[in-house]
């Protein structure tokens, strides 16, 4: 403190935020201003309704003028939330951006204490702090570095195509990464779609062979990313290419391997059908699976499981496209910027057992019944249960895996939808009587209640009420042979059986199972859940805590296809912002080793980075700036402490940490 | 048939007790009671939903609402049966045989249960057995029942009462406990450490 007070060309002001009644109603406000015009070096202080606002801003520009302000300390809300803004406000006025300091005394004091008393005393600390703090702090300048200007889309469903086509439209590169053998995702599995009832394969297979012969689009399916390595604006990422046995270039889709295959009759379940009809060891996803190119599954294909196969498919092409000696391969990027849209999985309503599915054979998720009604489907578009008779009764469960505590909490916001749609398309198809069991009927979006109406016009029956059970046990002469659905009808208040001949789960959606994986790989935040999580709910929909990665479509939530379709949009063009500046700013934060430094090497096996190396002339330890991500390993491992970080030196830390036991 | 006359339907909000939410989700286990959507599943699942005045989804809604007299003098309280069905399929994890019980506790309290009602009989005379002896005397307890509730039935039971007896599966014997006395005082010190309102009344226990 006394080394402060030697100095006296610095000038400190300080402005507290009222935040409207976020801050004010809880801290005592001008009690805080007086307490800070006590403080060592502040020339300056006062409070304003809403500092972030244009005439807060300005008032601080001009206190800077006025006053001969040199440094600055705003205690309102988080730097998250407004950092750069009043680093902007003071660069205006002439000031170095980084003798700017923020005293949290929102989410951290008044938002989070009942006390008025208690709050105004720690609102008095942070201060403190910040003052101290502040005015140690040094002119710095923003570091810039190139970026590179490709980017990498992970997973080729709707999210993925759509963000994918969109930046490749702007004549940028883009590697688009998907792990199954085809593009497409669960989009391409639907018939129809809410609201409008479009054909999906319709809508979705133009895009697809648009992603297929666009020059600045990389297709890589069958491919997942490794390893992401760098920062935003330069990420290097490892990408495994799996084999599929036949080489991509050569093969043209004909299919003749496949009619050649050994086995004469498909007998392994069929992944694109959900497992609803069979396909053989060399398959084509679907018709018009993009890449139109076929695959060889290991597991069961002869010539890969054992070697000893007359290998007809081998015979068969005339392109010599097949090659059993492939081996996973591993290609290496250079991307600007990441777009994740890795997509959901189903539920699986097994968990769910009192609903029977896996045990009755005429409980169908509705994935499987999309598969049904699909003319492209294991039925050719058929709707029949397992003995091959059309259903005459359906029973479609609303809220399968959502809106429990024992499964999913949230609401999966897409099955409401769904529900009716498959209830529309199976009275059409079947003229069965169709049974919606709803516990809330969620119609919110364009369109959505107008479909709504529409069903209910086909008299289709919905019941408000949550099925309890679906069994086999017949109570009366008419339930023999039926599924009987044991459910309340809460708007008339009484328990009903009503047999039915089919029931469909209408399940909601989960993160993918392996997004740990992708939250590690990508170091990305989850929300509750598993969900990606987004930078802010609101205005940063589609941004991450990690600059350069943005997410898009149901890997953050939940979400229908339009969502899907904005939201890649949205992706796309932060993408597009961030490789169009050409460079980034980087935070002053990067360390240093100071000359003093014994040369022990330590730093160097510490750094995650590999930003530090020793000047072989010298023996001194070297920091690269443009490596340096400013994490702070070094400094801590630093056992001379010779390591520093700019914006994080010792003094800084410890003049702000006795500014917080000395005023409280 | 047609009812005659026409009732009043409407409720003023009144006539309706807003602090009985309040009080049955303040009992230990009801603790979630606003978080029930309505969804029904506690009906569907219930075994006997299908004899109930109100289903157990209706039972909570009114609850929350305030219909305290048409809650408490519900058969359905009475009917619970406490499988826990319920309970273990609710989305909410409402504990819903636990919200029964503080309901018929409240209103045994407020003396408005059906009076020839054998359920609550039975619980009185279960607790007052053990209160006095320790131990329950099935037989006894089932012959004090059906002396409150209905001695009729007591005859058409007899002979499988005679049949149980024969084979040993029950005992006349009244059953008890060494130390009365002693249990008599810990649960005195139990019911003295209970908040006074939540306490059953002493006559109750006859």
């Amino acid at each position: 403190m006394t080394a402060i007070q030697g100095d006296g060309s610095i000038r400190i002001g300080v402005f507290i935020c009222h935040c409207g009644i976020n801050i004010a109603a809880k801290v005592n406000i001008s009690e805080v201003v007086e307490f800070a015009k006590t403080l060592p070096h502040v020339a300056y202080a006062t409070d304003y309704q809403f500092l972030c606002s244009d005439p807060g801003q300005e008032l601080i520009k001009t206190h800077i003028r006025e006053n001969n302000l040199n440094r600055i300390v705003v205690a309102s809300c988080s730097p998250l939330m407004h950092e750069v803004t009043f680093r902007r406000a003071a660069g205006e006025a002439g000031l170095n951006p980084f003798y700017v300091q923020m005293a949290n005394i929102r989410e951290q004091v008044s938002w989070v204490t009942k006390d008025m008393k208690s709050s105004t005393t720690k609102a008095k600390a942070l201060v403190a702090a910040a003052v101290r703090r502040v005015a140690r702090h040094d002119a710095l300048e923003v570091r810039q570095v190139p970026v590179k200007a490709d980017v990498l889309v992970v997973g080729g469903g709707i999210a993925g195509i759509q963000a994918a086509l969109t930046i490749a439209n702007s004549d940028k590169k883009v590697y688009l990464v998907e792990r199954e053998p085809t593009i497409g995702g669960h989009m391409a599995q639907f018939d129809k779609t809410f609201p409008t009832l479009d054909c999906a394969a319709c809508i979705l297979t133009p895009k697809m062979s648009s992603v297929a012969v666009h020059p600045n689009i990389t297709l890589l399916t069958f491919s997942e990313v490794v390893s992401v390595e760098g920062y935003t604006g330069n990420f290097r990422v490892r990408i495994k290419r799996k084999p599929r046995y036949v080489i991509e270039d050569k093969c043209v889709g004909c299919n003749a391997c496949v009619d050649a295959c050994i086995y004469k009759q498909p007998r392994f379940p069929d992944e694109f059908n959900v497992g609803l009809s069979k396909r053989k060891p060399v398959y084509m996803p679907f018709p018009q699976a993009t890449p139109s190119v076929v695959l060889i599954d290991p597991e069961s294909c002869i010539q890969l499981k054992k070697g000893t196969c007359k290998m007809p498919c081998v015979d068969a092409c005339d392109r010599n496209a097949i090659d059993f000696n492939q081996k996973e391969e591993f290609l290496d990027v250079d991307v600007g910027a990441i777009i994740l849209a890795t997509g959901y999985q189903p539920f699986n309503p097994s968990r769910i057992p009192e609903y029977g599915y896996g045990k009755y054979p005429n409980v169908y998720t509705g994935l499987e019944v999309e598969r049904l009604v699909n003319a492209a489907g294991p039925t050719q578009g058929q709707i029949v249960l397992k003995d091959g008779t059309k259903p005459k009764s359906v029973g479609i469960i609303h809220c399968v895996g959502s809106r429990d505590q024992k499964t999913n909490p949230y609401c999966s916001r897409v099955c409401c939808m769904y529900s009716l749609k498959l209830a529309h398309l199976i009275k059409e198809r079947t003229e069965a009587e169709v049974f919606n069991f709803y516990i809330d009927m969620r119609a919110a979006g364009k369109g959505y209640e107008e479909f709504y109406d529409r069903v209910m016009s086909e008299q289709v029956q919905v019941i408000r009420g949550r099925v309890a059970e679906v069994t086999d046990w017949a109570v009366t002469p008419e339930e023999e042979g039926k599924l009987v659905l044991r459910v309340e009808d809460t708007l008339v208040g009484v328990a009903r059986r009503i047999p039915v001949d089919m029931v469909v789960l209408s399940v909601g959606l989960e993160p993918q199972p392996d997004v740990e994986q992708v939250q590690r790989l990508f170091n990305i935040s989850c929300s509750k859940g598993g969900w990606l999580l987004e930078r802010h709910p609101k205005l940063a929909p589609v941004s991450t805590f990690t600059d350069g990665i943005f997410i898009a479509g149901a890997c953050q939530g939940p979400k229908d296809i339009p969502d899907c379709v904005a939201q890649a949009g949205a992706a796309a063009g932060e993408a597009m912002a961030l490789i169009d500046k050409g460079h980034v700013d980087l935070e002053p934060n990067a360390a240093h080793v100071r000359e003093n430094c014994s040369g022990c090497r330590t730093c160097i096996s510490a750094c995650p980075f590999h930003a530090i190396s020793l000047d072989k002339e010298t023996g001194l330890s070297v920091v690269n700036e443009a490596l340096c991500k400013g994490c702070g390993t070094c400094v801590a491992s630093c056992p001379s402490g010779v390591a520093q970080q700019q914006m994080f030196t010792d003094e800084q830390i410890y003049e702000e940490i006795e500014g917080i036991m000395n005023y409280v | 048939m047609f009812q005659q006359g026409i009732q009043r339907r409407i409720k003023y909000q009144a006539e309706l007790d807003g602090n009985f939410a309040k009080e049955i989700v303040s009992t230990p286990g009801c603790d979630n009671l606003f978080s029930c959507i309505q969804c029904g599943k506690c009906s569907g699942t219930c075994p006997l939903s299908l004899y109930m005045d109100y289903t157990p989804r209706r039972v909570i809604a009114m609850t929350r609402a305030g219909f305290k007299e048409e809650v408490l003098q519900s058969q359905t309280i009475w009917l619970c049966a406490s499988c826990y069905s319920c309970t273990v399929e609710c989305p909410k994890e409402i504990k819903i045989t636990d919200v029964m019980y503080a309901l018929k506790q409240r209103a045994i309290r407020d003396k408005v249960y059906p009076k020839r009602f054998p359920t609550p009989i039975l619980a009185r005379e279960f607790f007052s057995s053990i209160w006095r002896y320790g131990r329950n005397t099935e037989s006894w307890l089932i012959v004090r029942m059906y002396l409150k509730s209905n001695p009729f039935k007591m005859i058409a039971q007899s002979l499988l009462g005679f049949n149980l007896w024969r084979t040993g599966r029950m005992g006349l014997k009244p059953e008890s406990i060494k130390d009365r006395a002693g249990l008599q005082r810990l649960l005195e010190a139990v019911e003295q450490a209970e908040p006074k309102e939540s306490r059953t009344p002493a006559g109750e226990r006859e």
